[in-house]
């Protein structure tokens, strides 16, 4: 592939390989910098990527898990469509089809070839999330069941050409949104990115030239292969299989499956999630690129989970999938909410893996965004508003510690809750409860972690909720004896005579002096919780995490033996 | 004086003629006055002679990374007890199944829940339950517990239900710690809040404790003005003061170097600095901007959030002790250090990963006999056989390894400034490095060819920068007060007001610090963002600005072009509103001026010359003493200029020139 056949020094090597991590580095500080939605700057729902010629990784900045090493794909699909002449100095494509990208439409990848010296040598690239692309609701719906419900949608689109910005282009994607002038800063921010990716590849290669970065590339991209087969032929050879399922589809009641087959080769790790259900009629449905990224992202968690990406990372690793399943749907499947069997494969790709790698694994986490929107006509301002909450919940206990409470998914990054003050001083909402919720976790010689409450008190007329709560069919499962955590919930005036119980609805009106009290699951429990220390029971009791009754019916506590020590 | 991890430095300035003296002592762990104590007595005779000293202290931060703080009685509004544990739920790792948050420094045991609340304006809407406060008391007094922090919602609106909550425990617990979340952090979102309070009322009891030793240990030795101690924020407070806000003095150390690098700023007249410090297990960066330390007003420590003005930071793992090994046929360099156990090869103790230290020495640059001024020897014949044996698996030269791994650890920090200035969108060639710590004026030359930089300052005693820089400090005190308005509805008269009432308070407390009217000065800032935005921006206030009539419009359009400066760009028609006003004071206790040298141009002379390798060769390089060096001399590259605490390299195509106040200056000549 490199016209180099002599081995480039080591250190000439390194280098190049820390100068490629930086450069992602400052892509990534680029596009945080510039962009103007809080769910880039602030949520880091995004992701950069430098490839070289042949669309290999050479660095990437991670934002949100999921989008890891897919920015690739998006590159590879232009190719194919249009053919290998289409690139040329001073283009900026954009693309958000869902079944290209993998992802929602929202999730919007802008790319750029590289060119040096007049010669083609690698692509920058950068997905963010925009906040509206004109889906049928603000944000987004809930309900969809087709993809022309959830926004504009756009192939491989020139939206720069030879330096100049399309007009034309621009207006039609201002036209379909409620937020043009956010959207069109963001836009000017990848477009930024890509040209932060072009100056820093430029400037490496001005250095060392192109023979000798090659040379280092591919020494680099052997490393990284060299790493991954080694952990992976660690793993001992076999067939393992684990399967879960979603609640539904958001339209109808039906359960729809996940399933995966693991065959362990030598250094060499196949994944078939062929056998997973048929495309739902709702928007649980994923374009075959995300699913692929899925198992990436529960591949890292097990195999060198500290160690930057490259073209030769995964490498290792193949994935198949079957056409028109859930996980590799096509037109016109809606996509929406896409990431819901995403997350729930990450944990079966663990549980799957668990008898071979016991030390290494955990059980399953609360598993899902746990997504309220609250909309209104008027915020403390008078403005339209909506409202976002990612509810946090418990993950799973693994060999030697509890699992984590209310902690962020494992799909999500770097988002963190709304603080009550801010939520309370922009909405005309109350947020009466924020708590852990005791005696959620999963039992075990490990507990799982808790998950969460959080109670809101409507304060004005006007306001509507749209609910995406998951995983109370297959809720966190424990490992080697642990019991799964408890699934989530959501009530609406509890304990009134309106009282009602849901966990997704589209668009349900609010009034002045409703509550909507929402709980997100536990965290799977590890091993025979009839194992666990005593000393840890009496002061997960005396810390509230597990209720007096958890403690003596699962733990076979008794209080009344004296070596309860509450701290 | 300032405690480091190792050693605990002090310098003395002579106000009788304007020179330096620098003391060394190991720093004494357990209880940190003994090492404090031998130093002071190093460099001045007798205490009574003193008449200002300031003092960076590790004692609190210890308490913390140790934990070993106090135990403290969290009292959080009902129906909040729990968002010091949720930590807004955050991860820091991406692809880490077995995550664990920080740990927080309050067990859900220890929280109790009070009722009471206020609404989003202040107003209350449920009073203050003293039932509760009564039994949250109790349960202290049963477990032994006397240190309070409580954190209500909305208290930085209104306090009154955290100051009702102080008096009624006060009443119940004379002897009480207590710490107020609207005191310590006056600014809204209650988890960050929470944060800094708990962390405050964990160590003050520590603080305490060891300020009131330290005071009366100096008293007893005839010390007749008081003790001043180094913040976070970059300002000095007087002992009395530090006692009741010891959260300002955590990461006071480091902040003497950046304060070391603002003094230098001015008196070099160069207004724009990078400062690095290089020790032996880490890389710390800040600057100075304009003349000013940039501070941020939010910091992280071990992943606790703390609302507080602090001098702004980086850090990352390169350092002397920053090891180089293979990793799937490749060359890495740290981040791991082989600190001081075993330490680097040469020292001798067993360590057998080479490091960059070694590196150093087998290239010639540091001397093995004149290492910490000759306390220590160091092994040439181990660091090479490191070097060697690494060297023998990558299979290259190893000369070329250890130059190499020069290569790779000084591109790795060049890296790490390029990122922290593209944040901030400045340019790091518009900038003078300033370099300290022992290593940081070895690597120096070298940070600055990859960033384009054209000068490198190296200040007298780099190894014992920060306590200097203390030195040359001022005394601060920031005030905050909450103040949210549109700035279209802005009324000119209460916001001076308001800013006013800071300012004054400021005063009286530098009139209380014993600062003569004369050194008083005092600015003022507004935190200001957009409308519906989470974060804010500082942004400046003149003191004649309050009279013009265009004031809003002046200030809506500094907002913009800050926002500008920093996240690359603004929007001019978007409404800006206020969120805060600070006020912060400096006093000056009227310090005479660094004594300044007659120049004698000319070559400095030789001591001696050495074989020190340059791009893969072997050169001589001249080895001069600093201390033989006058205000003129110059020094051409390649050589080595040699002093007890640090080492400078003036690589080929370098050259040195000391000026008046003893300062080095490198330039590139070629």
């Amino acid at each position: 592939m490199s016209p180099t056949a002599t081995t480039i020094d080591p250190i000439t090597t390194e280098i190049i390989r820390n100068a490629f991590i930086s450069a992602a580095e400052e892509m990534n500080a680029t596009l945080i910098r510039s962009s103007y939605s809080p769910i880039i700057y602030e949520a880091k729902d995004c992701s950069v990527g430098l490839m070289d010629e042949n669309k290999r990784v050479l660095g990437q900045s991670a934002g949100l898990p999921i989008f890891l090493g897919n920015l690739e794909i998006c590159i590879e699909l232009t190719e194919a469509r249009f053919g290998p002449q289409v690139w040329a100095p001073g283009d900026v494509w954009l693309l958000n089809d869902s079944y290209m990208t993998g992802t929602h439409l929202g999730d919007v990848t802008v790319f750029a070839p590289i060119y040096w010296r007049e010669q083609l040598v690698g692509f920058s690239a950068s997905r963010a999330h925009w906040l509206d692309i004109g889906a049928k609701d603000l944000p987004a719906p809930t309900d969809s069941t087709e993809i022309y419900q959830e926004g504009i949608r756009l192939g491989p689109t020139r939206v720069m050409a030879g330096g100049v910005l399309r007009d034309d282009i621009v207006d039609i994607l201002q036209r379909n949104s409620r937020f043009p002038a956010l959207l069109v800063g963001d836009l000017h921010a990848q477009i930024a990115v890509a040209r932060t990716g072009e100056r820093r590849l430029g400037s490496i290669l001005d250095r060392y030239g192109l023979d000798v970065v090659r040379g280092a590339r591919d020494q680099i991209f052997a490393q990284s292969e060299l790493l991954d087969r080694a952990a992976v032929a660690q793993i001992p050879d076999g067939v393992y299989e684990a399967e879960g399922c979603l609640d539904n589809d958001g339209v109808t009641d039906d359960p729809f499956w996940v399933r995966l087959r693991i065959e362990v080769d030598g250094d060499e790790m196949r994944v078939d999630l062929g056998e997973s259900s048929d495309m739902a009629r709702g928007a649980i449905n994923c374009g075959e690129a995300q699913a692929v990224s899925a198992c990436r992202v529960a591949f890292k968690r097990l195999v060198n989970p500290d160690r930057p990406v490259t073209g030769g990372t995964f490498v290792p690793l193949t994935v198949t999938v079957r056409k028109g399943s859930l996980l590799a749907a096509e037109e016109p499947a809606a996509c929406q909410w896409y990431f819901s069997p995403l997350g729930l494969l990450i944990d079966l790709f663990t549980q799957a893996l668990a008898p071979v790698l016991p030390q290494r694994v955990a059980a399953a986490s609360y598993g899902d965004s746990m997504v309220s929107y609250i909309s209104g006509l008027r915020d403390r301002n008078g403005e339209l508003f909506v409202n976002i909450d990612c509810l946090v919940g418990g993950w799973g206990a693994w060999d030697g510690a509890d699992g984590e409470s209310s902690l962020i998914n494992s799909v999500n990054g770097s988002i963190q809750d709304f603080p009550i003050e801010i939520v309370e001083s922009r909405y005309p909402l109350r947020v009466r409860r924020y708590a852990v919720r005791n005696g959620s976790a999963g039992a075990g010689r490990w507990r799982g972690g808790c998950g969460t409450i959080r109670e809101f008190e409507i304060e004005s007329d006007d306001i509507w909720i749209s609910l995406w709560y998951e995983r109370s069919k297959t809720p966190a499962w424990g490992l080697f004896g642990g019991s799964a955590g408890a699934p989530p919930r959501v009530d609406v005036n509890p304990a009134t005579p309106g009282a009602r119980q849901l966990l997704k609805v589209n668009r349900l009106e609010l009034h002045a002096g409703d509550v909507v009290v929402c709980r997100s699951g536990g965290g799977g429990g590890f091993g025979d919780p009839l194992e666990r220390d005593p000393q840890l029971v009496a002061q997960d009791v005396a810390e509230r995490f597990v209720t007096v009754d958890q403690a003596r019916e699962q733990y076979g506590w008794n209080p009344e033996e004296g070596e309860i020590a509450v701290a | 004086m300032d405690i480091g991890g190792t050693f605990t430095d002090v310098v003395a300035y002579d106000e009788r003629d304007g020179s330096y003296a620098t003391g060394k002592t190991s720093t004494t762990p357990g209880d940190l006055t003994a090492g404090v104590l031998a130093g002071l007595e190093q460099v001045v005779g007798s205490a009574q002679d003193i008449s200002f000293v300031v003092h960076g202290t590790t004692q609190g931060l210890n308490a913390f990374l140790q934990r070993r703080g106090e135990r403290v009685l969290l009292l959080a509004t009902a129906g909040a007890g729990d968002v010091y544990h949720i930590a807004r739920g955050a991860r820091s790792k991406l692809y880490d199944l077995h995550y664990r948050k920080p740990q927080p420094l309050v067990p859900r045991s220890d929280i109790a829940e009070i009722s009471g609340r206020l609404d989003y304006r202040g107003q209350e809407l449920e009073p203050l339950d003293e039932g509760d406060l009564r039994a949250a008391v109790a349960q202290a007094r049963e477990a032994g517990i006397t240190a309070f922090a409580i954190a209500f919602l909305f208290s930085y609106l209104n306090p009154a239900h955290e100051l009702e909550a102080e008096r009624i425990i006060r009443e119940l617990h004379p002897e009480a710690s207590i710490s107020l979340s609207h005191r310590v952090a006056r600014e809204w979102r209650e988890y960050e809040r929470t944060s800094s309070v708990v962390l405050n009322a964990y160590i003050a009891p520590t603080v305490e404790r060891y300020l009131v030793r330290l005071q009366d240990s100096l008293d007893e030795r005839g010390l007749s003005v008081p003790l001043h101690v180094m913040q976070s924020n970059g300002g000095i407070l007087t002992a009395q003061a530090a006692r009741e806000h010891p959260i300002q003095t955590l990461l006071s150390g480091p902040a003497g170097g950046t304060m070391g690098g603002a003094a230098l700023s001015q008196t070099l007249g160069r207004p724009n600095l990078l400062c690095v410090d290089m020790g032996g297990t880490s890389f710390d960066m800040s600057l100075i901007v304009d003349g000013e330390p940039d501070t941020v007003q939010e910091t992280e420590l071990e992943g606790l959030p703390l609302l507080m003005p602090i001098v702004k930071i980086h850090t990352i793992g390169a350092g002397g002790g920053s090891m180089a090994y293979v990793e799937a046929g490749g060359l890495r360099v740290g981040p791991e250090s082989a600190g001081a156990q075993p330490g680097p090869a040469c020292y001798g103790r067993g360590g057998t990963r080479p490091t960059v230290t070694d590196a150093n020495l087998v290239l010639g640059r540091i001397d093995p006999a004149y290492f910490l001024g000759g306390k220590m020897e160091l092994d040439v014949a181990a660091a090479e056989a490191a070097i060697a044996s690494l060297a023998a698996e990558l299979s290259i030269e190893p000369v070329a390894l250890a130059e190499g791994i020069l290569d790779v650890v000084n591109a790795k920090m060049a890296q790490a400034i390029r990122t922290i200035t593209v944040e901030k969108g400045i340019a790091p060639s518009d900038f003078a490095i300033v370099a300290f710590g022992g290593a940081g004026a070895m690597h120096a030359a070298f940070l600055a060819q990859e960033l384009e930089i054209p000068e490198v300052i190296v200040p007298v005693f780099p190894g014992a920068f920060s306590a200097w820089g203390m030195l040359h400090t001022k005394l601060r005190h920031d005030f905050t007060t909450p103040y949210y308005k549109p700035v279209a509805d802005v009324d000119v008269a209460e916001i001076t007001a308001r800013l006013e009432e800071l300012a004054q308070e400021g005063r009286s407390a530098l009139l209380a610090d014993g600062v003569p009217p004369a050194g008083i000065a005092s600015s003022w800032l507004v935190d200001m963002r957009y409308v519906a935005q989470e974060y804010s921006l500082p942004v400046p206030v003149g003191a004649g600005e309050l009279e013009d009539p265009a004031f809003a419009t002046i200030l809506s359009d500094r907002f913009h072009r800050v926002y500008d400066q920093r996240y690359g760009h603004a929007n001019a028609s978007a409404p800006v509103e206020f969120v805060s006003l600070r006020a912060t004071v400096h006093g000056d206790l009227g310090r005479a001026e660094a004594r300044r040298s007659p120049r004698v141009d000319g070559e400095a002379p030789t001591a001696a010359s050495r074989e020190v390798v340059f791009q893969r060769t072997a050169q001589q390089a001249q080895v001069v003493v600093r201390d033989r060096l006058n205000a003129g001399s110059t020094v051409t590259g390649p050589a080595i200029i040699e002093e007890p605490t640090a080492t400078t390299v003036v690589p080929p195509g370098w050259t040195a020139a000391v000026d008046e106040l003893g300062v080095i200056v490198l330039r590139a000549t070629s």
